[in-house]
């Protein structure tokens, strides 16, 4: 008896296998990538909107839909208009994985865009399976070098210089600016302060105090023991605050209360350093005047710069009632690159073709960076370079010392040289025509 | 029955050579009179009206039971159960409220309501509770096709075989497949386990580090033989729940920087770190999910903390909820282990811990308190510490432990998984192993393409509790998507729908079928391009 049944039970394996070679041949060879349509592309972002980062780079994603909006009216790209899904993840690692596994299984996006943050991104990068279902990864915000990894990253493209470079160029900038006076650095305890320390390393800057504080472990009187602390230091020593928007501001806050603000020559890394928000933060008109930080773009007020002026006009018309700073800066000049993508690739929009974009025709791209994009088949790392400025109390940004200069370097030991990049001219009207 | 010349050592053949042997040497009617059938039971035991209920004992001394409805639909579906504790335990707070006794009951589906469900639609079920208990892989593979014997005998009217397990039970159901070519139609192995060694490495490493930085008192591995062992472990058990209570409770006094147990023999300056931090790389290096029932690290209460909680504190305490049930896991396991391989099983002498934080170590920075509080911690648990030993198993042990078997991904039936993403026990590490194993049985023609399907089942985006003083609060039930084997009893059927569809066609379901079944459901979702960890022991 038994043995029959297993007669029968092999006899139906048979019939499986054959069933299942005969759906297989039935499958067309490839479905289309999702997200694109005749009439739309959809694209998505997982980004801080709410919680502590939120208040800092919570403007981006707003940014970048009010100018998709503008490109929308006038005509979308080759025909189709651009729908930015925009998803919370509060810059926590977790949620950020959880909101790109959205965005890619269930508001099925072409592509992500502007993605924010190092330690979330990376989770969310692992955890929804971009590399494998080969999703563009668009001008992610971070300067992380890692990213720069396309073995490990292979459809990640970063817009922000890393903060290597950062850390290169801002040691040059000290040690011919301020001889004779010792430096002292609070940066992040995580792979931002790394790769800013070990900037600042290859940049042979002599620390003569360095701090490394754990994200979000800053609190009003962390801050003020600190600058207790270093205010033992001799003389007016220069102070690297190299973190986020809200710890600069937390910091700043602790040095008026504690009346040391000319104490110190503060200099604000580019992730902390736009004045708009620092000022919307709580930190005094008065503290922020001097403040030296670094940028790679033209200052958000400047409204004599081309791109300036015209992302102002589409962020008065498309993004009522949000005032413009770096932060819309950033958010509508990724929104210009990722135009340019689109068009690059052609009207046969795929994934891979996409990516190809980039990788060919991205360092040619028409951007308001002030240095050169750096996208190609080797490299998905953006900006490679930055200027260093003084703030005034408006908030305004001016060239230290009076004259623009730039500085291009790369991650490693490469030179620090000065740039001699010029920039492309604005598309007319600000809408790319490029393919 | 008891003409059977079988013994013992033939469990360690594999099943399909077993069944030649019955076929031969095994009068059909002898093994069938062996059935006690009822119809009163079914209706007591499973709510189950007009149905027969037959249990029985095979050769090995292993209870068993079949459940035939009387308008049978043809299928009969065989369940196997997940690990199941294979010694006698006192009263024990978490592990074993009202103490716990090995009984070796059959199991017939996943609960009793899915039971009667899928009788009321006519499906027969079986199940057996296996003769030994513990890391029983084999022979519950083995018990499991007398119990399809059983029931194909018993009921010639049987026309599909479908198999589905639990957790250990999801293992030895893929194993039963693989081993038997032609057994049975489909399989839905759910929870799937990883094999023994990748399974209680996770544990294992998890149940040092705990051992290492908080109780070193705690023996973990290396238990002694007959009662003094048996009292080693139960004490063990105990030390680990007073380990995971102080924790909780230093953590909700303080869960900013909460300070160490007083048990911990770890230097001044690492108890400078919140311990919380090294409760999570404890979880990071092992495997553990940063997701429990409670805590999804993606929530914070509102105001100040709305941001930091989620950040660094969410993380560390879904670790400390999940990772008591691991270090009880390993210590029971371990036991368990070392009495069947004869050795010590576990082994750290060679791991990198580091390496195994990997980019973890950045993306929790925060909740690891910064790199150099890492650096710190890992530098403690380096292989190079005196006061950090690590332990050596016994290599004799070790290839008996994996000789008790592992996927090896040769699927010739339809498979359907069903995992849960934050699961604690049986990670999705253990669903991806089955993945890239049957990738690489079709990439090497030993496997037809299409037949695998899995289903992931996730927590909500953000599920973490508050009350109005900020202090989070743990749900009633526990969040689907996390713990262990935690799928509803509407999850639960759907597979068995697909298995039992799939059983009958002999063919996969379609993506767009599966996509229609888990419209409803939330939780759930598929994606051929989803990549899971893989268990560290894999990687």
């Amino acid at each position: 008896m038994i043995r029959n049944n297993r007669m029968k039970r092999y006899s139906i394996v048979s019939a499986v296998v054959a069933a299942g070679a005969m759906v297989l041949s039935t499958l067309p060879a490839q479905a289309a990538d999702p997200g694109v349509t005749a009439t739309e592309i959809k694209l998505g972002v997982s980004t801080p909107l709410t919680g502590s980062a939120g208040l800092a780079y919570g403007k981006v994603p707003g940014a970048m839909k009010a100018y998709f909006d503008f490109i929308n009216a006038n005509g979308g790209v080759n025909g189709r208009k651009i729908k930015l899904v925009v998803r919370d993840d509060k810059y926590l690692p977790t949620l950020a994985a959880t909101q790109t596994t959205n965005l890619v299984l269930k508001d099925n996006v072409f592509a992500l865009v502007g993605a924010l943050g190092t330690a979330t991104h990376s989770k969310a990068y692992t955890a929804a399976s971009l590399a494998s279902k080969n999703v563009p990864d668009l001008f992610v915000n971070t300067g992380f070098s890692g990213f720069g990894n396309t073995t490990k990253y292979p459809t990640t493209f970063t817009v922000l210089p890393s903060y290597a470079m950062e850390a290169k160029i801002m040691s040059k900038f000290i040690t011919e600016n301020f001889k004779g006076q010792a430096v002292a650095l609070i940066a992040q305890d995580d792979e931002f302060g790394v790769d800013g320390v070990n900037g600042f390393a290859a940049g042979k800057l002599t620390l003569a105090n360095k701090t490394l504080y754990p994200t979000s472990s800053i609190t009003d009187a962390r801050a003020k023991a600190l600058l207790t602390g270093l205010s033992a230091i001799p003389g007016k020593p220069v102070l690297v605050l190299f973190g986020t928007t809200d710890v600069t501001a937390l910091i700043l806050k602790a040095a008026e209360s504690l009346d040391l603000v000319g104490k110190f020559t503060w200099i604000a890394g580019s992730v902390g350093g736009d004045a708009n928000t620092l000022l919307a933060l709580g930190v005094k008109p008065a503290t922020i005047t001097g403040v030296l930080a670094a940028s790679f773009f033209p200052d958000a007020k400047d409204s004599s710069d081309e791109y300036v002026s015209q992302f102002m006009k589409i962020n008065e018309k498309y993004n009522k009632g949000v005032s413009f700073d770096n932060t819309v800066l950033q958010g509508m000049n990724s929104a210009m690159l990722t135009v340019q993508a689109l068009r690059a690739a052609g009207k046969n929009l795929t994934r891979t073709g996409l990516i190809e974009a980039v990788q060919n025709k991205g360092s040619k791209f028409a951007s308001a960076g002030l240095v050169p994009l750096n996208y190609s088949a080797t490299s998905h790392i953006g900006y490679n370079g930055y200027w260093f400025g003084q703030l005034n109390a408006k908030g305004e940004l001016k060239p230290f010392g009076g004259t623009l200069a730039i500085f291009t370097t790369d991650s490693a030991a490469g030179a620090i040289e000065a740039s001699t990049y010029t920039r492309p001219a604005l598309p007319k009207n600000g809408i790319p025509t490029n393919s | 029955m008891k003409n059977l010349k079988i013994t013992r050592g033939l469990v360690a053949l594999t099943s399909a050579a077993l069944i030649a042997t019955f076929a031969v040497a095994v009068p059909t009617a002898a093994r069938a009179a062996d059935l006690d059938c009822s119809t009163t039971a079914a209706a007591s035991k499973y709510g189950a009206f007009d149905t027969t209920l037959c249990s029985g004992k095979d050769q090995f001394g292993a209870k068993f039971e079949i459940a035939m409805p009387k308008k049978f639909n043809g299928t009969f579906i065989v369940y196997s159960h997940g690990i199941r504790k294979n010694t006698n335990l006192p009263k024990l707070p978490v592990v074993a409220p009202n103490g716990y006794v090995v009984d070796n009951s059959p199991d017939i589906a996943p609960s009793k309501e899915v039971a009667a469900a899928l009788l009321k639609q006519g499906f027969a079920l079986g199940g057996s509770g296996v003769q030994t208990q513990g890391w029983n892989l084999q022979d519950q593979v083995l018990a499991t096709t007398i119990v399809i014997d059983q029931a194909i005998t018993k009921f010639p009217k049987i026309n599909h075989v479908a198999a589905w397990g639990n957790s250990l039970g999801g293992l030895s159901t893929q194993l039963l497949a693989e081993q038997n070519p032609g057994l049975v139609d489909a399989v839905a192995p759910m929870c799937l386990a990883e094999s023994a060694l990748a399974e209680f490495t996770m544990a294992g490493d998890f149940l040092w580090g705990v051992k290492t930085l908080f109780d070193p008192t705690i023996k973990a591995t290396g238990y002694s033989s007959g009662m003094t062992g048996y009292t080693e472990m139960v004490t063990d058990i105990g030390k680990v729940l007073t380990v995971f209570g102080t924790l909780s409770a230093l953590i909700k006094a303080n869960p900013t920087a909460p300070a160490w147990p007083a048990s911990s023999t770890v230097p001044d300056s690492l108890k400078a770190i919140p311990s919380r931090s090294a409760v999570l790389l404890l979880g990071l290096i092992s495997g553990i999910s940063t997701q429990s029932s409670t805590f999804d690290s993606s929530s914070g209460p509102a105001g100040p903390l709305e941001t930091s909680f989620g950040l660094a504190i969410s993380p560390a305490l879904a670790v400390l909820e999940n990772g008591a049930e691991a270090a009880i896991l390993a210590v029971v396991g371990n036991y368990d282990m070392e009495l069947q391989a004869g050795g010590v099983v576990f082994d750290n002498s060679k791991t990198n811990y580091a390496a195994r934080l990997g980019e973890d170590g950045d993306i929790y920075a925060a909740g690891l308190t910064g790199k150099t509080a890492t650096a710190g911690m890992l530098g403690y648990l380096s292989a190079l510490n005196p006061a950090a030993p690590r332990v050596t198993a016994d290599q004799n042990a070790v290839a008996r432990a994996k000789a008790l078997g592992e996927i090896e991904g040769k699927i010739t039936v339809p498979t359907i998984t069903m995992t849960a993403t934050a699961d604690h026990i049986t990670p999705p590490g253990a669903t991806q192993y089955l993945i890239n194993k049957y990738k690489a049985s079709v990439a090497s023609k030993q496997s037809k393409s299409g037949l695998l399907v899995n289903i992931w089942n996730k927590p909500a985006d953000e599920y973490t509790k508050f009350d109005s003083a900020g202090s989070p609060i743990a749900p009633a039930t526990p969040t689907n998507g996390t713990q262990h084997c935690n799928f509803t009893e509407s999850q639960t059927m759907l597979v068995a729908k697909l298995l039992t569809d799939a059983a009958k066609t002999g063919k996969a379901p379609t993506n767009k079928t599966v996509l229609a079944a888990i419209k409803k459901q939330s939780g759930l979702f598929v994606d051929p391009n989803y990549v899971a960890p893989l268990f560290k022991y894999r990687q």
